[in-house]
């Protein structure tokens, strides 16, 4: 009986079906109310929308999940059995780079965290544990269409220590990156701001490089056939 | 500057059966892609005109290898394909007005420039795929089906180094690398497709066709991930 589980585990079919069951599911939840920009899906980590999201907007990401976690099942059982039968390394390094990102999701959907905060200069964003770093200038520049072109905002330690942040240029402190999205340059000038955690980074990164890795050595072992 | 583009459709449309027509039109795209990004200081890759004249020009870049390929040299049906394509999609840009503002903050990065290039070759590259398919199809030798598998398979590699940048940029511009928008629910789509697609090469020669097919239709995917998602579909990660 463990000898058919296993066949069925490692069934090159099973994997098919499950890739064309997440696509067929994808698809409908792209349409979805559940996956519209307004639906609060990406202001909170994905365990806590599937818990707060009623049945009705979350049913196909309830089903994906699943179904990612069988095929995750047999994508282990797939690469174990092809080490052992002495096939090609290659494959099975994109295949270990597919489990570290679905294992980055994982982390990220069980601890990340996201707030936006509104400061004008001078205010403070205050951390967890009481931590104030001062926002002590905002700045932007304003092109010639009218757009604005490059914004900025310094943010004082507690110790007097100073950094910039910019788009693309986040500050990472404590474990959090702090990422400015707006400025408005008014009366007093204010900034948006997003206190983000998405611990699950390093593990998609590690995930990527394997699975580029394991790509390049396919692509090298094909052009030599 | 307009002009060099208008003049490269003709050139696909008409010439591309013979191979240095099919280059000139590539030449003259180039040109005016460039000449684009140098009155931009960027690369041309914002909005629908743009970003369908890069696509064009992709498709004609990415089919030059093939075209020289032992298996298609002075194959002219292929080439005209590929110029036809081509021309297809540049002429599709062509009502769109240019937009010529420069950068968001947020895209001002060499992630972004990377992610956008990346994801329009392997667009190519799967068009190209879809083409050999085709001819397959159409009574074409079994080596038309390894070369679809090479193109997919290429471009299957740059598409996920396009979703490997597009993670890194949007890690560093939003604080995640990844978003539960439209756009990136097709774009994991359109990687599991390919992924489905180069896994169904181990099924062996009675899946000949069905391959040739699925080939087929992933550049309709890939169709509807880059336009239909922009097009019909409510996403900021769209154009």
């Amino acid at each position: 009986m463990l000898k058919s589980l296993y066949n069925k585990l490692c069934s090159l079919n099973l994997g098919l079906w499950l890739i064309c069951l997440v696509m067929a599911f994808l698809a409908i939840g792209s349409f979805s109310r559940g996956a519209a920009e307004g639906g609060g899906l990406n202001e909170m980590p994905l365990f806590m929308f599937l818990r707060e999201a009623p049945v009705s907007f979350s049913w196909w990401l309830w089903i994906c999940v699943a179904l990612i976690a069988v095929l995750v099942v047999n994508t282990i059982v797939c690469g174990f059995d092809a080490l052992r039968k002495g096939r090609s390394l290659a494959p099975q390094l994109m295949h270990l780079g597919f489990l570290a990102i679905v294992l980055a999701h994982l982390i990220s959907a069980y601890g990340g965290f996201k707030q936006p905060i509104q400061v004008i200069q001078g205010g403070g964003i205050y951390f967890p544990d009481g931590e104030r770093l001062t926002v002590e200038q905002i700045g932007g520049t304003t092109g010639a269409m009218g757009m604005m072109t490059s914004y900025a905002a310094i943010l004082r330690f507690p110790d007097g220590r100073r950094s910039e942040v910019r788009p693309n240029h986040p500050l990472f402190h404590k474990g959090y990156g702090i990422y400015i999205k707006e400025v408005g340059m008014m009366e007093a000038p204010a900034a948006l701001f997003e206190i983000h955690r998405e611990p699950g980074a390093p593990a998609a990164l590690i995930g990527a490089i394997f699975f580029t890795i394991g790509n390049l050595m396919l692509l090298n072992t094909r052009r030599q056939r | 500057m307009i002009w060099v583009y208008y003049a490269c459709i003709p050139l696909y449309f008409f010439g591309s059966f013979r191979w240095p027509l099919l280059v000139a039109g590539l030449a003259l795209e180039l040109v005016y892609l460039a000449g684009r990004g140098l009155t931009l200081g960027r690369l041309p890759l914002i909005g629908p005109q743009d970003t369908l004249a890069f696509f064009s020009c992709s498709v004609a870049l990415m089919s030059i290898p093939f075209v020289f390929s032992r298996e298609l040299r002075g194959n002219r049906s292929f080439s005209w394909g590929c110029g036809l394509m081509a021309g297809l999609f540049a002429l599709l840009s062509l009502p769109f007005p240019t937009l010529n503002m420069p950068l968001p903050p947020v895209l001002d990065t060499y992630w972004f420039e990377l992610h956008v290039a990346l994801a329009f070759f392997a667009y190519a590259l799967f068009g190209v795929a879809a083409l050999l398919g085709g001819m397959y199809l159409n009574g074409g030798g079994r080596n038309l089906l390894d070369l679809q598998y090479r193109a997919a398979l290429v471009g299957y590699t740059m598409f996920s180094l396009s979703m490997i940048s597009g993670g890194i940029w949007g890690y560093y511009a939003w604080g995640t690398y990844w978003l539960w928008t439209a756009k990136e629910l097709w774009t994991s789509i359109l990687w599991l497709y390919y992924s489905m697609y180069l896994h169904l090469r181990i099924k062996g020669p009675a899946w000949d066709k069905a391959f040739a097919w699925i080939g087929i239709a992933g550049f309709l995917v890939t169709l509807f991930t880059y336009l239909g998602v922009s097009m019909l579909m409510r996403s900021s990660h769209s154009f």
